[in-house]
């Protein structure tokens, strides 16, 4: 668990504009949505997350595929010396989520960047507020 | 709706971060970023050396974490434009290309080792060339 100082809860997000597409169909590009700031820990899988790319400042949002401790199978990766691809088995850490987009053709995400450490982790996104019309909670 | 918004509008955007819109490329990223580094440098040879100052020493650790931050953002914004947008074609007109994306990648490695004037503003012309390779493949 991360400390989080009352200062940074404070200072929210509260609430997200989203741009891009990788998370097609459950939230399009220009969905407002509500955000909870003043998670601790890597919610449950299907959790929808804001938190920051590992290796840049980029706020991205992602679905969680899988949590600390667990076991994701199958990922490619690419030999960095050889530039022979593979399949690997990865076992996150007690802090590392895998997190993935549901637009799985255009999405990155864990499957470029690895693992995401918990102190990236800003906020878990909850319920759509705008367009009017599509109104309601985000599902797992 | 304009009423909904002004009362109600995030302030934060985030990414849904992909690769279809992302097609947008733009060196514009790194080249600020480039620019943010030199003027790190330039913030840190402003501070007192031997100051013992905690305020001192507060706006130096923050100016090399910024540096460190914008060396990694010029690394990345030039490597994804060099992998995901540069084609066989472009390398007739740039034949050492891949030399230069090298070279700027080590540069942005050796500004975050040091803080030198020189590497930095080299970093700068090596980043703003890479830009204008890129734009004339636009034309």
């Amino acid at each position: 668990m991360i400390p989080r100082s009352w200062q940074a809860i404070r200072s929210g997000p509260w609430r997200v504009a989203v741009v891009e597409a990788s998370m097609r169909p459950a939230i399009e590009p220009g969905d407002w949505l509500l955000s909870d700031p003043t998670v601790r820990r890597w919610p449950r899988r299907g959790t929808v997350v804001v938190f920051r790319e590992p290796g840049s400042e980029i706020l991205a949002i992602k679905r969680v595929a899988a949590r600390p401790g667990e076991v994701v199978a199958d990922v490619p990766v690419t030999d960095p010396d050889s530039g022979e691809e593979r399949r690997v088995t990865i076992r996150l850490s007690p802090d590392e989520a895998w997190l993935v987009g549901d637009a799985l053709d255009a999405s990155v995400d864990s499957r470029r960047y690895g693992p995401v450490a918990l102190d990236r982790l800003v906020a878990r996104a909850w319920f759509r507020y705008a367009p009017v019309r599509r109104i309601g909670r985000l599902l797992r | 709706m304009s009423r909904f918004s002004q009362l109600f509008a995030p302030s934060t955007v985030v990414r849904a971060h992909c690769d279809i819109p992302c097609g947008i490329y733009d060196p514009a990223q790194a080249q600020l970023a480039a620019r943010t580094v030199a003027r790190m440098v330039e913030l840190i040879g402003q501070i007192d050396a031997s100051s013992s100052a905690v305020a001192d020493r507060n706006k130096f650790v923050r100016c090399v974490q910024v540096k460190e931050q914008h060396a990694e953002l010029v690394k990345r914004e030039v490597q994804v434009i060099w992998s995901d947008y540069f084609k066989p074609e472009h390398l007739v007109a740039n034949p050492d290309l891949h030399t230069k994306v090298w070279n700027i990648l080590k540069l942005a490695g050796k500004n975050k080792q040091s803080i030198d004037a020189d590497a930095a503003a080299q970093l700068e012309t090596a980043v703003k060339e890479f830009a204008d390779i890129f734009w004339s493949t636009k034309k």
